[in-house]
């Protein structure tokens, strides 16, 4: 295995902050065949603490805030931060809503956002490669 | 065409006799407020039966949640945002809450009882939710399911806006059922305006509402496959649920069918080739029913498919189950059949129904609505090829009060509108197939092992985003 393809695995934490679940889908998607992220090593990981990237999604929900503040902080750093529709973003349809906040991934300083209602499968894919790239440090 | 809600002036006192006569007939939607009047929603094959029930001064709402209990959520919520005081509620925590002062958890007491808690964040890709699991050794003995963390509140934000301009917002209220939601506000606001539309828009709502049920199915089912450590069924699903996903981007420009319906009809130039939708998915339709047939087949999987959850049927009536669940209970829940609407109304449908209640059931019940569903596509989209489909009709918003259900993948959807004059929203009330559900999945779990939730939570595949809203 090339030493890129090693360093640009990914560990992928979500975190869901008032998301409709229509990012969560196509996040999903991204374990079907057609795109099957584990063959860049990518995937899943069942702990913050074993976390790369945190996938955010959602306008920030008020009773999110607490427990999306702590799964930052569990993380290790690097961390990647990545942004994950327009919701995340910051000008999505519930931005302005009552208990709303200004996008999740503005709130939790994402480095990346991926820009979509929801993003397609292979936005998503070129988000991941962009945090990929960031976290090997190597180049810019 | 005359609205099919009616309502009528029920006093608290009369109501539980009332409420008790209905629910041996009628499918209850559950209840809503509007400042100081609430409303008990039934389903009949007549339509939606309103009660309303208007509380005086500081009369309190007397829990109806301790003989219903899937009255519980929706009385909380009337306290949450309408500050109407609830009586004798078996749940008496608040709804709604910042991430500062969350609930305590309810948990059982008692010798050799511990505790696991989940959640809010989750191993997966999945919404929040705490899960506060009391156990005896491997069995589960109580279950505390505290969702509201992707509480907005949206539905305070919605009054005194435009209801037409709102449209884009409802289909995102939840990714799950966006076409379902969209339809049943279509339907609220065209009601209300006593606007009709043609034969072939209305097949044209009914193929996408399928599409929906069918990449939802997909998803369930794989689901499922996940819940019994079956990553190769889940992969399956997903791969054919990808292939869905583009046909619907093919036929409406969205991989999740947002917006395709609009109130009026729906989005223009939607199905621009019918017959390339038709002709992908009748191959799509062969491999998924072969799938669905492996799947069903694996002994190894059905052994942990079967016997797990189970939900009789007596249980699932007093939660008042829908959708595939309550389907799977051997409940008739589904709208299309009970009261259709739209082009359901010349298709003859008739609801599949199972008897064994437990994971295998729901799974079953799934599999062979996929098989329904794309009969049902390749009948509207025959009637839809040939003909031009219109632009979506000019709909002047009207006043009244309305409520409207429609089939989702996961059940009853319904819309409760209440417009003023120009179309704007005094109230606008969802309560999705998953708010009606969600009581129920965690009596599922009673007596099962804990290694199970996951299998028996994804049984179910209740979302969150329109429960919390």
């Amino acid at each position: 295995m090339s030493l890129e393809k090693f360093l640009h695995s990914l560990g992928i934490r979500h975190l869901v902050c008032g998301s409709c679940n229509g990012c969560e889908l196509e996040m999903n998607a991204l374990a079907a065949p057609q795109y099957d992220i584990s063959q860049e090593g990518w995937g899943v990981v069942a702990s913050p603490r074993h976390a790369d990237v945190i996938t955010v999604t959602g306008p920030m929900s008020e009773a999110m805030r607490h427990a999306a503040q702590m799964t930052i902080e569990a993380a290790s750093e690097p961390l990647v931060v990545v942004a994950v529709g327009d919701c995340a973003s910051g000008d999505g349809v519930w931005c302005e809503a009552g208990s709303a906040g200004p996008g999740a991934g503005r709130e939790l300083e994402a480095s990346i956002f991926v820009r979509g209602c929801p993003p397609s499968p292979d936005a998503l894919r070129e988000g991941l490669r962009a945090a990929a790239t960031l976290l090997d440090g190597r180049k810019s | 065409m005359a609205s099919k809600y009616s309502e009528r002036p029920v006093k608290q006192g009369d109501l539980p006799n009332v409420v008790d006569e209905l629910m041996s007939d009628a499918l209850p939607l559950g209840c809503y407020a509007t400042q100081r009047t609430v409303r008990t929603l039934f389903l009949s094959r007549s339509g939606v039966r309103g009660l309303r029930t208007a509380l005086d001064g500081d009369e309190k709402w007397r829990s109806l949640a301790q003989r219903y209990p899937f009255f519980s959520y929706h009385e909380r919520e009337m306290q949450a945002l309408q500050e109407i005081v609830v009586q004798s509620s078996p749940d008496e925590r608040p709804l709604y809450f910042s991430s500062d002062a969350i609930p305590e958890a309810i948990v059982a007491e008692g010798k050799g009882i511990s505790g696991v808690v989940v959640g809010p964040v989750h191993a997966g890709i999945i919404e929040p939710g705490r899960f506060t699991i009391s156990t005896g050794g491997e069995s589960v003995v109580h279950i505390d399911a505290q969702l509201s963390y992707s509480h907005r509140a949206l539905e305070p934000w919605f009054e005194g806006q435009e209801a037409l301009a709102l449209a884009p917002r409802v289909a995102r209220i939840c990714g799950n059922c966006s076409v379902a939601r969209s339809w049943a506000y279509a339907r609220a606001i065209e009601e209300l305006a006593g606007v009709e539309l043609d034969d072939c828009t209305e097949f044209a709502r009914l193929v996408l509402a399928e599409m929906e049920r069918v990449h939802v199915h997909l998803f369930d089912i794989g689901s499922i496959a996940a819940g019994a450590g079956y990553d190769r069924g889940t992969t399956a699903a997903l791969g054919l649920r990808e292939r869905i996903c583009q046909v619907n981007n093919v036929a409406s420009g969205h991989r999740l069918l947002f917006d395709s319906v609009v109130p009026g009809g729906v989005k223009a130039g939607i199905f621009a080739d019918p017959g390339i939708v038709r002709t992908t998915l009748r191959e799509l339709r062969d491999d998924v029913a072969r799938f669905c047939d492996a799947l069903l087949a694996k002994r190894s999987l059905l052994r942990r498919l079967e016997g797990a959850g189970v939900v009789e049927r007596p249980l699932a009536r007093r939660f008042a189950a829908v959708g595939p669940s309550g389907r799977a209970s051997g409940i008739a829940c589904d709208v299309r059949a009970i009261a259709p609407y739209g082009a359901y109304r010349g298709c003859a449908f008739s609801e599949e129904l199972a008897g064994g209640g437990d994971v295998y059931a729901r799974a079953e019940v799934r599999v062979r609505e996929i098989e329904r569903s794309f009969d049902l596509i390749e009948r509207g989209l025959r009637e839809v090829e040939g003909r031009k489909l219109s632009a979506p009709r000019q709909v002047d918003a009207a006043a009244g009060i309305i409520t409207t259900v429609v089939e989702g993948a996961r059940g009853a959807e319904s819309i409760s509108l209440e417009l003023s004059k120009g179309g704007r929203i005094d109230r606008l009330h969802v309560i999705s197939a998953a708010y009606r559900n969600w009581p129920l999945v965690t009596r599922a779990m009673e007596g099962n092992i804990v290694p199970d939730f996951p299998l028996v939570n994804k049984s179910f595949n209740l979302c969150y985003s329109c429960v919390d809203r």
